[in-house]
C-alpha cells in the first residue's frame, strides 16, 4: 500500500513521467486586457534541451512566469513536475522554485554583492553548511562558467556576457533539476554567444537537469535544441525538432525561422494609409 | 458638475485604495518582523546606510537652524528683556517641535529618496524578482532591513540634531551677542524636563516608521522604467513631508 500523499506523492509519481511541464488550454491575459494566450498545449520533456520561440510580445518570458509560479493562468492548468502551480501557497511555490535556477536576460545579479557572494547567495540563503564548503562549491561553479579569477569583481565591472555567466553559475549553485533561460543570447557578443550556448548544453548533459530555453536567436538554439516550440497568437503554431520546423508547411513558422521581414507577422504596426496619412496633414501632439 | 463630483469621488476611492495597499504593506512587514530580527547584520548595515550617512546634512543643517534660532531667540527676548531665557526657548522648540520635524523632512529628502531610487532599481533591473525566483523572500531580506535601519536610525538622528542645534544657537547667543553662559545652560536645564525629551524621541520614532516605511513601500512598487523610479523618489519625499506634519499636528495634540 502506498502511504505517499499530497505534493510528495506527486512529485514522485512526477519522477516517472517524461514530462516535466505541462501547460494545458491555458488563457492569459495581462491588466491591460491584452489576451497573451488562448488555449496553449505545452508538454516540455525532462531531461533535454527544450526552446521556446517566437516573434517578439507573443508571451514567451509570461510562459516562463506561468512555469515558475509569478503569475497564475486566467483559465486551465500548469503542472510542473506533478504540481499544479496555481494551487500551491507561498511556501510550497518557494519550495518547487528552490529545485528551478533561472538565468535572466540582464543577468539580474545583485548590485551591491561581488561576483563571489552572488553566487553564494542561494547557498547563504537556504542552506547552514559551513563556510569553507560554501567557498569550495561557489568557486566549483565560477570554475565550470571559467570565471573563477571575477570572484572579486563586483557586477558593474562585467561585461554583459561575463554577467550571464555569473548569473548562470548562480543558477546552478543549488544545483537545480530545472534550468530556465529568459533570452540568454540577447546582446553578446558571438564569441560570448557561442560560451553561453556550449555551457547550456553541457550542464544539461552534466547535471541531467531540464534546460527550458527561451529565446527567437533559430540559428543558434538549433545547434543545441533537443525539441522546439513556436509560438504566435497565444498557441503553439509549430513543434518538434529543429529540423522539423525548418520543413514546416505554416508560414508563419516559415517567416520566424528563416527571418523574413514580412508575411504573417506583418513589418508594419496596424496604421492608416501611408499616403492618406502623409498627405493629409494629420499632426501627432 | 456631474463630471467634476465623478473625478472627486474617483480620486478618494484611488486614495483609498493606496492607503489600503500601504496598510497591508505595512502588516506583512509586522508578520515577518520576528524573522528579520533573527537576522541583525543587515539591519545594522542599513543603520549605517540611512543614519551615518545622513550625519553632514543632519549636522550642517542642525548647525544653522539652532544659529537662526539663536538670532531670532535673542531680538525677541531682549525686546523683553529675559535674552537668559534664550537656553530654555532654543531648547524646548528644538526638542519638541524643530527637531523631530526638520529631522524628519532631511531624512526624506535624502535617506528616503534613497531607499525608495534602490529598491526601484532592484524591481527595475529584476533583483526582486531573482530573489523571488531563488524563493528568497525580497520582503524580509531587502525591505525588512531597510524599514528597521530607518526606524531606528531616525530617534538617533533627532538627538544628534538637537544637540549640534543646541551648539549652534548657544554659539550665536552666548558667544556673538554675550548672553551668559552660565544662564544660558543652567535655565535650560531647569526648565527642560524629561517629558519634552520623551516628546522629542517619540515623535522621532513614530516619523521614523512613517517616512522609511512610505520609502520602501513606494521603492518596492515602483514602475520599472527610469520614470517610474523618479515618480517614486518625488512621491516619496512628498507624501513623507505631508504625513510628517500631519503626524506632528496629531502627536504634539496629544502629549500637550
Amino acid at each position: 500500500m502506498n502511504n505517499q500523499s499530497g505534493p510528495a506523492a506527486a512529485s514522485a509519481a512526477a519522477a516517472q513521467s517524461p514530462s516535466i511541464a505541462v501547460l494545458r488550454d491555458v488563457h492569459f491575459a495581462v491588466d491591460s486586457g491584452k489576451t497573451v494566450f488562448s488555449g496553449l498545449d505545452i508538454e516540455i520533456g525532462r531531461g533535454v534541451v527544450t526552446a521556446i520561440m517566437g516573434p517578439s510580445g507573443t508571451g514567451k518570458t509570461t510562459l516562463l512566469k506561468l512555469i515558475t509560479g509569478q503569475v497564475c493562468a486566467d483559465r486551465g492548468q500548469v503542472v510542473v513536475d506533478g504540481l499544479d502551480v496555481a494551487r500551491l501557497n507561498r511556501k510550497k511555490i518557494y519550495a518547487l522554485r528552490r529545485r528551478m535556477g533561472m538565468l535572466f536576460q540582464n543577468g539580474a545579479l545583485l548590485t551591491d554583492l561581488d561576483v563571489f557572494e552572488n553566487v553564494a547567495f542561494p547557498l547563504r540563503e537556504h542552506t547552514r553548511l559551513p563556510e569553507r564548503l560554501i567557498r569550495t562549491i561557489v568557486l566549483t561553479k565560477l570554475h565550470a562558467v571559467g570565471l573563477r579569477g571575477a570572484a572579486d569583481l563586483y557586477p558593474q565591472q562585467l561585461s554583459g556576457g561575463m554577467g550571464r555567466r555569473v548569473a548562470l553559475a548562480r543558477a546552478i549553485v543549488m544545483d537545480p533539476e530545472i534550468l530556465i533561460y529568459d533570452e540568454p543570447f540577447a546582446g553578446l557578443d558571438p564569441i560570448s554567444m557561442g560560451v553561453v550556448l556550449r555551457l547550456i548544453r553541457s550542464l544539461n548533459d552534466a547535471l541531467g537537469i531540464t534546460s527550458i530555453v527561451v529565446t527567437h536567436d533559430v540559428r543558434e538554439i538549433s545547434q543545441i535544441a533537443d525539441s522546439s516550440f513556436i509560438i504566435s497568437e497565444g498557441k503553439v503554431v509549430a513543434s518538434g525538432t529543429t529540423a522539423a520546423l525548418r520543413d514546416h508547411p505554416s508560414p508563419i513558422v516559415h517567416q520566424f525561422v528563416d527571418g523574413l521581414a514580412d508575411g504573417p507577422v506583418p513589418f508594419h504596426y496596424p496604421a492608416a494609409d501611408y499616403h492618406e496619412q502623409l498627405l493629409g496633414g494629420q499632426v501627432f501632439a | 458638475m456631474i463630471t467634476i463630483l465623478r473625478e472627486l469621488v474617483q480620486s478618494f476611492l484611488t486614495f483609498l485604495e493606496r492607503v489600503g495597499l500601504l496598510v497591508r504593506f505595512a502588516l506583512r512587514l509586522a508578520a515577518i518582523l520576528p524573522l528579520g530580527l533573527l537576522r541583525p547584520r543587515p539591519i545594522i548595515e542599513q543603520v549605517y546606510n540611512t543614519g551615518a550617512m545622513s550625519l553632514v546634512i543632519i549636522m550642517t543643517c542642525g548647525l544653522f537652524i539652532g544659529m537662526v534660532l539663536g538670532l531670532q531667540g535673542y531680538d525677541l527676548l531682549t525686546r523683553f528683556g529675559s535674552e537668559e531665557y534664550l537656553g530654555t526657548a532654543t531648547a524646548i522648540s528644538l526638542l519638541r517641535e524643530l527637531g523631530p520635524v526638520v529631522t524628519a523632512l532631511l531624512f526624506a529628502g535624502r535617506a528616503g529618496t534613497a531607499l525608495a531610487a534602490e529598491l526601484g532599481l532592484m524591481r527595475a533591473t529584476d533583483q526582486i524578482a531573482a530573489m523571488e525566483i531563488m524563493a528568497v523572500d525580497p520582503m524580509r531580506r531587502v525591505v525588512l532591513p531597510r524599514f528597521l535601519g530607518g526606524v531606528i536610525a531616525m530617534p538617533l538622528l533627532v538627538s544628534i540634531f538637537i544637540v549640534v542645534a543646541l551648539f549652534g544657537a548657544q554659539l550665536v547667543g552666548v558667544e556673538f551677542f554675550g548672553v551668559d553662559s552660565g544662564s544660558y545652560w543652567s535655565q535650560m536645564r531647569s526648565a527642560v524636563e524629561l517629558s519634552d525629551i520623551r516628546e522629542g524621541l517619540v515623535k522621532g520614532l513614530v516619523f521614523g516608521v512613517a517616512c522609511s516605511l512610505i520609502a520602501v513601500y513606494e521603492g518596492y512598487n515602483a514602475v520599472p522604467t527610469a520614470e517610474g523610479v523618479g515618480r517614486a523618489t518625488t512621491r516619496t519625499v512628498v507624501i513623507s513631508a505631508v504625513v510628517t506634519l500631519i503626524l506632528d499636528y496629531i502627536l504634539t495634540a496629544l502629549m500637550l
